[in-house]
């Protein structure tokens, strides 16, 4: 039997209920607990192997290491580049890596935004603040 | 003194402004409503107020191989057509600002020509959807038209008069929705296709030929298209409701009446799929028209 | 591509590569005689965007996530054809418990699928109802699959060698609570498509394609089964828990996009069941085993069933840690030959209907583009340092 205004039910129902449009910036619903933000560092487990930046599949982490005996090693996490796929967090043996809950709303105007220094936070400072933001002499991994 | 206020209801009321400020904000119910049904949000009230606003800053392109004339002034005449019929209708539930016998039929061809207008418009371009648009236009113009103009007569034929006053003025004491369903049923449907709302959009069907007869249209020329299409949803649903529901009445009573109507219309938009121009067409001629023709042999043996 | 009667005197149309029916790049011609069309043809290539040849400059797991995106919306399957055929190279099995959960993905993927096309195609119809509330339930589903994996469109549940997420009881309880809401959805639209006289009069009986056309044009996924050519990779050769969790294929006789419409919409129940199943039965264990990063030398084929279609996989590794070639076909240029074939003798207007019914993903199909040139039809290949000279005069030429 074919009739018309199947969707009658609907329709009549909306009439008299709120939309189903998240009302975003003016009401912010709970993000589910594994929801992958931005990446989380722990400076103790960390070794600075590298495999983190090796498998990113964004080129989203470099590791720069500056003395690889005395451990002296910053990474950088281009949060631009991240696709947050979290394979970084996978193949970090040590579990140093995270992607943190809740941390999604990342969008910005300053291009400095989305640089972040994960490590010895004044060797990071330092070579930013050098002209072409290079160490002396990098061993990069 | 009198030509001071002739002039004021040229400009300000019912002419010009009050219609294209009513216009607007009908657009506006009509889209918010279908934004309800839909389960969406809808836009804020002023947003067609921005969007006519918006077009009517921006430049404004003259495509390549078009007559210049026609292109910017058949906009004009659309939109001049449509506020000219709206001296005639009785806006707002009060006596119509002009009148004469047979008033009905040029209010009914005024906002034709704006029909016409959009379909010249589209011939007018070397656009390919713009010449679909515009066959697919005034095909439909075909179609509905004889319907729409004969269900509207009825009541004229009921009251004794072509003239919009008089008309209403009988409809006052005779509800025509209740003497003349029918008729009423092809007006409403009529008016839909009129307005070019879905399901009759094909005209302007946009997943197939992106905005019809209005696609080379930017700038001014697009904004007093639209401007010329909310001033003909007013006078459409003024002319509907004078007619079949009540005629004249006090204004508050008559804008219910109205967004009643308007509701109807867009509760008929949401469940609708869209026609195909042979569709359409099969349907008013095959329908439509058999409806409105029994609603007038009724009309004509009862007054007899 | 395909083409048939193509006049240059007679009134074309063109859909594409922009035109607000598509929402990718593709280029569509239509003759048309007034409202009917007499001849179609289609040109493709706008989106292509080197993805197999990007596959041959990264390592084994970079390649997942690059291939992940080849589809925004099978997603999950790319990168599930991609982590089965890798892992049959390196002759790693995922464990039971993570072969499941990928399956589970995946029929999520599918409702969400089903549901957007669902959505698109009555948007083409100009029945925007359908459309708005297809998309609204369709919201569930995402939500699901973001509490599941953690994203809602890329979910990169899979790693190589087994799943990322696990499935916990609250999981499954959401999970449960989702479908129960979007069968009933389903059981709605169900009764929409078949029995709604203004949608049936854009479906019914438009766009019929026999099973005998079927099979020729080679038509693959729900646009086959409409036609009644019993075609689904999940039951000819299960892969991942599909053997533990059988699915049974919906068919159709009649051909046409109510069938279509009919065939993908009881897809979904079978979805919901098979979830529901996977929810009761999964299997304990291990979500991951160990993978080498060097994959051994060999070729690898894998076949998968997405929602449009079968998906096609073919890899070759040299022993390293980078594939050496690496082939993707996506269902939707098997079935674009159809697409040209039926829409000649239709309207206009229905154009946008056949076109969106075998659910097309243009970026997906996009692989190489061979350019004739206009002038003289030849197939003459550039270097890269012509192709770079030529275009600085080019634009010289534009700016004279």
């Amino acid at each position: 039997m074919n009739k018309f205004g199947t969707m009658f039910s609907d329709v009549s129902v909306s009439l008299f209920r709120r939309p189903a449009t998240q009302r975003y910036p003016f009401v912010r619903t709970e993000t589910p607990a594994r929801l992958r933000g931005r990446l989380e560092w722990k400076q103790g487990p960390c070794t600075g192997c590298g495999l983190c930046a090796m498998d990113c599949p964004a080129k989203a982490i470099e590791v720069t290491m500056i003395d690889r005996k005395e451990k002296k090693f910053f990474l950088t996490y281009h949060v631009d580049a991240c696709t947050f796929c979290g394979q970084c967090v996978i193949s970090c043996r040590q579990g140093a890596l995270q992607m943190a809950e809740g941390q999604w709303e990342l969008a910005s105007l300053d291009p400095a935004q989305f640089k972040i220094y994960f490590g010895d936070p004044n060797v990071g400072r330092n070579l930013a603040s050098q002209p072409d933001g290079q160490p002396a002499e990098p061993e990069k991994t | 003194m009198s030509s001071v206020l002739s002039i004021g209801a040229l400009l300000v009321f019912p002419g010009g402004l009050s219609l294209l400020v009513g216009g607007l904000l009908y657009e506006w119910f009509d889209r918010k409503l279908l934004a309800l049904l839909q389960n969406r949000v809808g836009p804020r009230w002023f947003q067609p107020f921005a969007d006519t606003l918006k077009l009517l800053m921006k430049e404004e392109v003259v495509p390549d191989g078009v007559n210049r004339v026609l292109f910017q002034g058949l906009p004009l005449i659309a939109l001049a057509g449509a506020l000219t019929a709206g001296l005639y209708v009785p806006l707002a539930g009060l006596k119509p600002a002009y009148g004469f016998p047979g008033d009905l039929i040029v209010v009914l061809y005024l906002l034709s020509l704006l029909t016409v207008c959009l379909g010249l418009a589209g011939a007018n371009t070397l656009d390919r959807f713009s010449l679909i648009g515009a066959t697919r236009t005034l095909t439909q113009v075909f179609s509905y038209e004889a319907p729409f103009l004969l269900a509207l007569l009825g009541p004229a034929l009921a009251a004794g008069s072509w003239q919009i006053g008089k008309i209403a003025d009988y409809a006052g004491s005779h509800w025509m929705i209740v003497f003349q369903p029918l008729g009423f049923l092809v007006a409403l449907i009529g008016l839909m296709g009129k307005l070019e709302m879905p399901p009759f959009d094909a005209p302007e069907a946009h997943t197939e030929i992106v905005a019809g007869a209005l696609t080379e249209y930017s700038g001014r020329g697009l904004a007093l298209f639209r401007l010329g299409k909310a001033v003909e949803l007013v006078i459409g649903v003024t002319l509907v409701s004078a007619i079949y529901l009540g005629g004249l009445s006090n204004p508050l009573w008559f804008l219910g009446k109205t967004l009643g109507l308007l509701l109807v219309m867009v509760g008929l938009q949401s469940l609708l799929t869209r026609l195909r121009i042979d569709q359409t067409v099969g349907m008013w001629w095959r329908y439509g028209t058999l409806l409105v023709l029994v609603q007038w042999l009724v009309v004509i043996l009862v007054m007899r | 591509m395909a083409e048939t009667n193509v006049t240059p005197k007679r009134f074309t149309i063109p859909i594409g590569p922009q035109h607000p029916a598509l929402k990718e790049p593709g280029h569509f011609q239509f003759t048309v005689d007034g409202e009917i069309v007499t001849g179609a043809y289609v040109r493709l290539g706008y989106a292509h965007r080197g993805i197999e040849k990007a596959a041959e400059e990264r390592n084994w797991i970079q390649n997942l996530y690059l291939l992940e995106r080849v589809c925004g919306i099978c997603s999950h399957v790319h990168a599930l054809a991609y982590c089965l055929a890798v892992e049959k190279l390196a002759n790693v099995e995922a464990p039971p418990r993570a072969q499941a959960i990928r399956v589970l993905v995946a029929e999520l993927e599918r409702i969400h699928s089903h549901f957007l096309w669902m959505g698109v195609s009555a948007h083409e119809a100009g029945f925007d109802t359908l459309f708005m509330y297809s998309w609204r339930d369709r919201e569930t589903v995402m939500d699901l699959l973001e509490g599941l994996t953690g994203n809602r469109v890329n979910y990169s549940a899979n790693q190589l060698g087994g799943v990322k997420c696990d499935v916990d009881a609250a999981q499954a309880d959401s999970i449960r609570k989702g479908l129960e809401f979007l069968e009933e959805r389903t059981h709605h639209y169900l009764n929409v498509i078949s029995h709604d006289t203004s949608f049936l009069q854009r479906t019914r009986g438009i766009g019929v394609m026999t099973r005998a056309q079927a099979e020729v044009m080679g038509a693959i996924g729900p646009t086959a089964r409409a036609s009644n050519v019993a075609r689904d990779l999940r039951v000819e050769a299960p892969y991942a828990a599909y053997k533990t969790f059988p699915v049974k294929v919906v068919l159709d006789e009649r051909g046409d996009l109510e069938a279509r419409f009919e065939v993908r919409i009881k897809e979904l129940f079978e979805s919901f069941r098979l979830i529901r199943e996977i929810l009761e039965a999964l299997p304990e264990g291990e979500l991951v085993a160990r993978m080498p990063r060097r994959i051994p030398a060999g070729e690898a084929i894998m076949r998968l069933e997405a929602p449009r279609g079968e998906v096609f996989y073919y890899i070759r590794s040299g022993g390293g840690d980078k594939p050496e070639r690496l082939k993707v076909r996506t269902p939707t240029i098997c079935n674009l030959t159809s697409v040209v074939r039926l829409a000649v003798g239709h309207q206009l207007a229905d154009v946008p209907m056949i076109l969106a019914g075998i659910d097309p993903c243009f970026s997906c199909n996009d692989r190489m583009v061979q350019v004739t040139a206009a002038d003289n039809g030849s197939e003459k290949l550039m270097t890269w340092e012509e192709l770079r000279k030529y275009g600085i005069d080019f634009y010289r030429r534009q700016a004279k």
